[in-house]
């Protein structure tokens, strides 16, 4: 029998089980991701929801245990527009990468900065701030790059210009894509400084090339539905 | 057969195994006749309702009773999740614009995108309709939103306003006592005071 009181938690996913409990996949801080039942959630008017940092108790014996307390820790928060987009996907990303109960202490704590600075941004600062943290999942799960050197050695400098070599690191050659400046905004994580558009693509791809492998052959849904143009 | 009687009930919302079991005691000692009623009533409507083609809602008939109704100004458009969401806006006698059911929500870890939602279906219904406005009563959940948000962008081709139902205290309700995400939600939709 387990029984856990008020651990913080997000909701990342939800969806009706029977007929008036939900299926809730959260990711806790101590327990990384976990699903529970909450049991006559469906029909309360009061919601769970997700995108707010919560307190959850549960308990139960078997794979699958119960929702026996919540409450929200978290001031109130309204995400909206291509925000909530994003915000989506990186639960995507959370609910496919990440192993049930699997802890990850440092993700839980950038997947709250994400959801708090995220509400307020606008577009193109939206998408740099899903790129670090996709290269934060990405190193939490054990496949972090190199941002300080490249393959041979030598410091990354931001004049030059690299290619990327799958699971190697970064190639210096003057035909490569992808700038030493990019390199070094992800390693020090400025989000005040962002990349112009078109290394911002290049981020992208980059990062793509890193988690296409992962994700087998079963490409993100909402890569699909919101990210097309 | 009895127990398998039983179990079918036992699959209705609801319906527990001791409802189940007065179910079936009563149809089959005091009204066998009800009980065939049932029966015809359920085969009938297991074969014949299907969705109406305009606005996927349930219906028997091909295009439903709002659909086919002339007097219902077809230039307004509401957008609602469920059947039963039309079922509660029409009791509320406001609204004389037609439907769009979407049957869901987007819900990419589900595997529900635009497709599944008839979202196609739509943006043919914007293309070569007079629609002029479309209302957004998805519901008042991230989901909801999400898909608010979705249908906004797709419908922004076209010539058309497009509006979201107002969140907020509920009717009667005190200040005091709403939740702090329901209060959030009421200043920031506030409107003008006239
Ligand atoms: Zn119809």
């Amino acid at each position: 029998m387990t029984k856990v009181d008020l651990t913080p938690a997000f909701l990342i996913h939800r969806r009706a089980f029977k007929e008036s409990s939900l299926l809730l996949d959260f990711f806790t801080l101590e327990y990384g991701k976990i699903r529970l039942v909450g049991r006559g959630l469906r029909k309360s008017k009061t919601n769970i929801q997700m995108f707010q940092c919560l307190n959850i108790s549960f308990s139960g014996k078997g794979e699958l245990k119960t929702l026996s307390n919540w409450e929200v820790d978290d001031t109130p928060r309204i995400i909206k527009g291509e925000a909530l987009i994003l915000s989506m996907y990186v639960n995507e990303l959370i609910s496919r990468l990440l192993f049930d109960q699997d802890p990850h202490f440092k993700l839980f704590e950038i997947y709250k900065q994400f959801i708090v600075q995220i509400t307020n941004m606008n577009q193109q600062a939206g998408y740099w701030l899903l790129r670090l943290f996709e290269n934060n999942l990405l190193s939490e799960l054990g496949y972090a790059l190199d941002l300080s050197h490249d393959i041979n050695g030598n410091d990354i400098n931001k004049n030059n210009r690299y290619e990327y070599q799958h699971q190697l690191g970064f190639l210096h050659a003057d035909t490569g894509k992808i700038s030493g400046k990019l390199i070094n905004q992800m390693l020090i994580e400025d989000i005040e400084n962002m990349p112009d558009a078109q290394q911002l693509k290049v981020c992208r791809d980059l990062n793509r090339q890193r988690l296409n492998p992962l994700l087998g052959n079963k490409p993100l849904k909402s890569r699909s539905l919101f990210f097309t143009k | 057969m009895i127990e398998k009687l039983n179990k079918t009930f036992c699959a209705l919302p609801g319906v527990g195994s001791k409802t189940a079991q007065r179910f079936v005691y009563h149809l089959l000692e005091r009204d066998r006749e009800g009980g065939f009623e049932l029966a015809k009533a359920l085969v009938d409507a297991m074969e014949h309702v299907k969705h109406c083609s305009s606005c996927r809602t349930l219906s028997e008939k091909n295009i439903c009773n709002i659909c086919a109704n002339d007097v219902r100004d077809s230039s307004q458009l509401c957008i609602v999740e469920t059947p039963t969401d039309i079922h509660a806006i029409e009791q509320s006698g406001v609204y004389k614009g037609k439907y769009f059911v979407l049957s869901g929500y987007l819900s990419p870890i589900d595997g529900i995108g635009a497709a599944e939602l008839g979202l196609d279906e739509l943006e043919q219904k914007l293309r070569n309709l007079k629609v002029e406005e479309i209302i957004l009563a998805t519901n008042a959940t991230v989901e909801g939103e999400v898909t608010a948000h979705y249908i906004s962008n797709m419908a922004k081709q076209f010539d058309v306003q497009i509006t979201r139902i107002a969140h907020g205290i509920p009717i009667g309700g005190e200040l005091e006592y709403a939740d702090i995400n329901t209060i959030a939600h009421a200043l920031s939709g506030r409107k003008n005071y006239d």
